[in-house]
């Protein structure tokens, strides 16, 4: 195995460890986030939309100094979209006889980039759509792990007869939960097409549409190491065909498009004379943009297609441009994380890369559709009916690689409310079927929903208290009334602030948080209902 | 196990003082019920929850009458909710801890102490001390399930809103079922106990709610039918029960018994619940369960025998 081979594979190992590390260790201090960090087009493109420059954008820093360096090594070995692909073209052998060139596409990825500057501009954020690392998360985060956690859970009900013969109740009663994910469809079909795609031309991706590979290429138009060819080439055209870049030109070997250049260095190894090395170019000429680059005129017309798109983006129904007003439409479920920034700075700054999605605990974070518009398209929304949002849990915040979700203290995340409840009385078994039940008052970690008794009614009946009410979603979860809750966290109330103290805005608006579990609850006065004198449930 | 040897020497002298005065006075009334049934219906010990909960059992008989060798146990207690013993949402640590220890004495070949709880299942093992406590007498004996294929269904014959459920398979294949609830207040069912802990063990709590949950709470006894009751009443959630916290009630003690519902319909009637006393028959699963024949809630035709350590 090549040293290439060696650190590409370090490199996925390390990539999945972190994602691993996002969802299983909580308040981790691991980098879970440092590949996205690394990508020149998410950071580069989020710098630009959310118009913020960021400490930990740095690692991209040193990506690009070591393009200029030594060429686009980022993308021979340690890109993880690259190994993916590399990898799957190894399994599937039958690319190298059929390799069809694409060189005439390859202008598209500045194009792409063209475009996703365009839109940047206006502070429309469109690296969802093409950020390598964002796109490569969401791959194995929200698409192979779930089929790993879902076979891990068939594979349990193998073992569990044979751990109870033996009494091991560790195994006979380990329950593995199988998250599940909302839009996997658009990742099934984005990553079929790119694998398609390899079949025909490897390293399609990378040469014809990855915009971070565009930003790489024009890094690396003049590496100060580079590929050079001496006189001992006879012209056999033998590293043009092993290119997986088509960087080389069959007519003509000896130079190099720097540009296109992965320096995996598969010429080097295949020439039978020793003629190719990969040295320091004191003397080297820029390599010209190799004719990829396209004309002045198309540039712009992606650039304003990028501009375009972004504007018919803020122009949309449920656009959340503008301040909040009269006229403002917005999905009436939608429920951000917990300490997500104004919804507008949010998307500017949010790369749809689902790490928060992986790493909550209880798979309440979910993307979402074209419900709340173009510009929301994956982003992270609650999802109470599927699981609740652990008051003290910071762990979508920890894991945010811009900071769209804020990274607060313990005592600021425990006032960041996400919502507010509001009970269905025509759906409430209480309210409506009189029926005993007050499940959204048993589990309430805050005691936000009280009981009382209403005239005619022989049980009692909730009611939310607004003020004690965090949005977290633990009555919503557990309501006994199907499909859709006869409690539901509605966003209003929410706080979400770019700068100050979410305790004070809470305090100040008067909410009064008090999780039952401390040991400074007080709680409130035993409820007096319509019916004095009579405890719940008793006849 | 000093203090267990100690503990036996004072319940022998209670026992030897009780029957005395047994003889002596009750006796003279009723003295055929005396010979023919030595062993209570209810037995009821005040002290700490470990020494209560051994006497309360050795009352009925000792454990040795419910679990024989070889046998496999399920022992059902409260830890749903992730909140310390003295909230009282959860079962002493130190009663889940005593009945492991009689179990093992008594020779069960396997003892489990399972719930499927409605908190974080990781928090509520370790902030309730079940876990921790149990480990120390046996190793991963205290288990949380909530995933479907651990589940199976059984039968409801007599049920009236249920025709069946999914029962814990661990249960299923038990011999015995020991309920081992804290007595607290539900805002739904008036009190939550041993007929009312049976949902633990149950997979679709929901359907139960939508139903009607006392009727759905005594089908669900009809199958689980738990064969020696020990309610922690060492701390009594009066108010704001299920989940608390709320007022509590520092009571010293156990109440144990064959019939669940004799044991839920004593418990109900000895304590105050939201200030106020009740009957057993004002809490519908418990009535109910005594119209369906499943145990008694008449509580003055039993009889029930009081220790205190």
């Amino acid at each position: 195995m090549s040293f290439r081979r060696i650190i590409q594979l370090f490199s996925l190992f390390l990539f999945l460890f972190l994602l691993f590390a996002a969802l299983s260790f909580s308040s981790s201090s691991w980098p879970v986030d440092l590949f996205l960090r690394m990508d020149p087009a998410l950071t580069v493109f989020t710098v630009l939309s959310a118009r913020i420059l960021l400490l930990a954008f740095l690692p991209v820093l040193i990506v690009l100094g070591a393009t200029i360096m030594m060429g686009r090594v980022f993308c021979s070995h340690v890109c993880p979209m690259g190994t993916t692909l590399e990898l799957w073209e190894k399994f599937n052998r039958s690319t190298a006889g059929k390799r069809v060139s694409s060189t005439n596409l390859n202008f598209l990825k500045y194009l792409l980039l063209a475009f996703l500057f365009g839109s940047a501009i206006l502070g429309v954020s469109w690296v969802f759509w093409a950020s390598p690392l964002s796109l490569i998360t969401r791959f194995y985060g929200l698409f192979i792990y779930p089929i790993l956690a879902f076979l891990a859970e068939r594979g349990l009900l193998i073992l569990r007869p044979l751990a109870e013969q033996f009494n091991m109740n560790s195994i006979a009663f380990l329950q593995i939960a199988s998250p599940r994910f909302s839009t996997q469809f658009f990742i099934l079909a984005f990553f079929l097409a790119l694998f398609l795609l390899e079949h025909y031309s490897p390293r399609f991706w990378c040469r014809t549409l990855c915009p971070s590979g565009a930003l790489l290429a024009l890094c690396s138009i003049r590496p100060l190491i580079g590929r050079q060819v001496t006189s001992a080439c006879t012209h056999c055209g033998k590293c043009a065909r092993v290119c997986p870049m088509e960087a080389i030109e069959l007519e003509s070997p000896i130079t190099t498009k720097h540009g296109e250049c992965i320096v995996c260095r598969s010429c080097e190894e295949i020439c039978p004379e020793r003629a190719v090395s990969f040295p320091v170019l004191w003397s080297g000429k820029a390599s010209q943009p190799d004719g990829f680059f396209p004309d002045r005129r198309r540039f712009i017309l992606a650039g304003l297609a990028g501009a375009l798109t972004a504007v018919s983006g803020l122009t949309g129904l449920a656009s959340p441009s503008g301040k909040a007003g009269p006229g403002k439409v917005a999905p009436p479920g939608l429920l951000r994380p917990p300490a997500a920034l104004p919804e507008m700075e949010f998307l500017s700054r949010c790369v749809r890369c689902g790490e928060c999605m992986v790493a909550c605990p209880t798979n309440t974070l979910q993307p979402i559709w074209f419900e709340a518009g173009l510009m929301s398209l994956f982003s992270p929304a609650l999802t109470p009916r599927r699981g609740y949002c652990i008051p003290d849990c910071r762990q979508c915040s920890l894991v945010c690689p811009t900071g769209a979700i804020s990274f607060l203290t313990p005592k600021e995340r425990f006032w960041a409310k996400t919502g507010t409840a509001v009970i269905y009385k025509e759906k409430c078994l209480a309210w409506e079927h009189k029926k005993g039940c007050m499940v959204c008052d048993e589990v309430c970690p805050f005691k936000a929903v009280e009981f009382r008794f209403e005239a005619g009614n022989p049980v009692p009946v909730p009611e939310v208290k607004e003020e004690r009410c965090t949005g977290c979603g633990y009555c919503e979860h557990y309501c006994p009334v199907q499909n859709q809750s006869a409690i539901v966290v509605s966003p209003m109330g929410a706080i979400r602030l770019a700068k100050g103290s979410y305790l004070e805005t809470a305090k100040r608006q008067g909410l009064n948080f008090s999780l039952r579990k401390a040991t400074t609850f007080e709680f409130p006065p035993a409820p007096k209902g319509d019916i004095p004198g009579r405890a719940p449930g008793f006849d | 196990m000093d203090a267990h040897f100690i503990t036996r020497r004072n319940f022998l002298r209670y026992q030897i003082a009780g029957a005395i005065g047994a003889a002596s006075g009750v006796g003279l009334f009723l003295p055929r019920r005396i010979f023919a049934d030595p062993i209570p219906d209810i037995s009821v010990v005040k002290g700490a929850p470990g020494p209560a909960t051994r006497a309360a059992v050795e009352l009925l008989g000792g454990m040795k009458h419910f679990v024989k060798p070889g046998q496999r146990v399920v022992i059902k207690p409260n830890m749903s909710f992730s909140s310390p013993p003295e909230r009282a949402s959860n079962t002493h640590p130190e009663v889940v801890r005593e009945l492991v220890v009689l179990c093992k004495e008594a020779g069960a070949s396997s003892i489990l102490v399972l719930d499927n709880t409605l908190d974080n299942a990781e928090r509520c093992l370790e902030n309730s001390g079940i876990r921790a406590i149990c480990n120390s007498v046996i190793k991963n004996i205290v288990q949380t399930i909530d995933d479907a294929p651990l589940f199976s269904e059984v039968k409801i014959p007599g049920g009236k809103r249920m025709s069946s459920t999914d029962v814990m398979k661990a249960v299923l294949k038990s011999d015995v079922l020991i309920a081992a609830p804290v007595a607290k207040s539900h805002s739904a069912t008036g009190v939550s106990l041993a007929m009312k802990g049976m949902m633990g063990l149950v997979y679709d709590r929901r359907t139960m709610h939508i139903r009607g949950i006392s009727t759905c709470v005594v089908d669900i006894c009809s199958v689980l039918k738990a064969h020696l009751t020990v309610i922690d009443a060492t701390r009594v959630l009066s108010t704001n029960g299920p989940h608390g916290p709320g007022k509590v009630l520092k009571e010293n003690t156990v109440i144990a018994s064959r019939d669940m519902v004799a044991a839920d319909a004593f418990t109900v009637s000895s304590f105050e619940w939201y200030d106020q006393h009740y009957k057993p028959s004002q809490v519908a699963h418990i009535r109910e369960a005594h119209e369906r024949g499943l145990g008694r809630m008449d509580i003055q035709n039993l009889n029930i025998k009081k220790t205190i350590l």
